[in-house]
């Protein structure tokens, strides 16, 4: 049943691709960064929990746009998208066009949001804008200090 | 008349706004993500804001829960520059921390041209006023110092205005105020939207820079004041109100408060 409604978002192009990289760190102690990817509407509204990289409660307020918008409203759909903490190196994540509730969602303008915090570490968020269902996505955004290069790609 | 009065006052207030000791309440942390923890408040007088001066009373100290019961701290120090309230944060929710809030009397008057003070309300001047005592006014005066810490999902039980007194409303809540975003807030006097407040907003940092950007804002008929903080950080809102009220014990009624908050990065 789920796999139909995946499919039936096929004809806005199938999926977002993400490509994530997590830099290495030069100098300093180093703790696996707090990451939080996930997709905003127009209104900055949250839309869909991409993926949650995370330990202890302690620290997810210091992802603190996600905390704000999506972390400490609704603790059962973070812990549905929780994954454990990464090094450094290079993550790929998809969203197929779907809401919280796995519904497909209307053609238009989005935000992908990702965010990162680190123990001794910065505070990194990257939003970029797309447009869903219309275009082909072929994006390449700049490394920062705790999120590296991402790029983002539509596939049928 | 009453227009010059509060026109008077408003000046008269501004400036007690600005050169009197503030009293805050400064958490330690404004934003848990966890329960059963504990964050540590700050009580101090200051000159600039959040720059410790004098260690206040604790007596008065009070936590709003957010099922709007009020508990006491963990522990309290009272020292010489700030004094130290720890606070367990045993449940989800918003959480009011305040100090202050007791209603006091002062009367003031010239004597030989010198202005003077007196603790005590119309009666007890009555009594202990010196002989030759010139414009004398007594005031109900009442000050309150606060902050709002929010565990987990925000709450509003320690938001809800009582109706009595020098209060606010916010078309968010405390802990949604976000560097970039207007907020509008209103000022209420026993739960109206009052005119004549007076309002000060400050931010963290003031003895490491030159301009202290502070925004000064008295309100009109609407009780609203509109704000876009320009960076994340530690701000102070202090609101001051004074009309004339006579009663047997006073002539005039002043209510203050500080509000200590953060404004979240974007």
């Amino acid at each position: 049943m789920l796999l139909l409604s995946v499919c039936s978002s096929a004809s806005y192009g199938a999926s977002l691709q993400i490509e994530l990289a997590l830099p290495k760190p030069e100098h300093g102690p180093y703790h696996r960064p707090y990451v939080a990817v996930w997709i905003e509407d127009p209104a900055e509204k949250p839309v869909r929990l991409i993926e949650i990289w995370r330990e202890k409660p302690d620290w997810i307020k210091d992802l603190r746009r996600f905390w704000r918008k999506t972390g400490r409203a609704d603790q059962p759909l973070v812990d549905a998208r929780t994954g454990a903490t990464k090094g450094p190196g290079v993550y790929h994540l998809k969203w197929l066009g779907d809401d919280n509730d796995g519904k497909v969602v209307a053609a238009g303008e989005y935000l992908l949001v990702i965010e990162a915090a680190r123990e001794h570490g910065g505070r990194n968020i990257v939003k970029q804008k797309f447009n869903w269902g219309g275009s082909t996505i072929d994006l390449t955004l700049p490394a920062g200090s705790e999120i590296g290069a991402v790029t983002l790609k539509s596939e049928k | 008349m009453k227009l010059l009065n509060s026109v008077v006052l408003g000046t008269a207030l501004f400036s007690s706004v600005v050169l009197a000791h503030t009293m805050t309440v400064l958490p330690s942390h404004f934003v848990q993500s966890k329960t059963g923890g504990f964050i540590t408040v700050d009580l101090s007088a200051t000159n600039m804001t959040f720059q410790a001066d004098k260690g206040i009373g604790v007596d008065a100290f009070q936590v709003y829960l957010p099922d709007g019961s009020i508990s006491k701290p963990a522990a309290v120090f009272q020292g010489k520059r700030k004094s130290l309230a720890d606070v367990a944060l045993t449940t989800d929710g918003t959480y009011r921390l305040e100090n202050g809030g007791t209603a006091r009397f002062f009367t003031s008057y010239e004597l030989n041209g010198e202005r003077k003070r007196l603790m005590g309300d119309k009666q007890k001047a009555a009594a202990e006023l010196p002989k030759g005592a010139e414009k004398v006014v007594t005031t109900q005066g009442r000050n309150r110092a606060f902050a709002f810490v929010t565990v987990n999902k925000p709450t509003e039980a320690v938001l809800t205005p009582t109706g009595h007194g020098l209060e606010f409303s916010m078309d968010r809540h405390p802990a949604d105020v976000v560097a970039g975003e207007a907020v509008t807030m209103t000022l209420l006097v026993d739960g109206k939207p009052a005119a004549g407040v007076e309002l000060d907003l400050s931010r963290d940092g003031e003895l490491y820079r030159n301009e202290p950007g502070r925004i000064h804002h008295t309100t009109d008929q609407s009780g609203r004041f509109s704000f876009t903080a320009p960076e994340a950080g530690r701000y102070l809102l202090e609101a001051a109100y004074e009309a004339n009220s006579p009663s047997t014990k006073a002539d005039k009624v002043r209510e203050s408060f500080t509000w200590a908050f953060e404004v979240a990065l974007p």
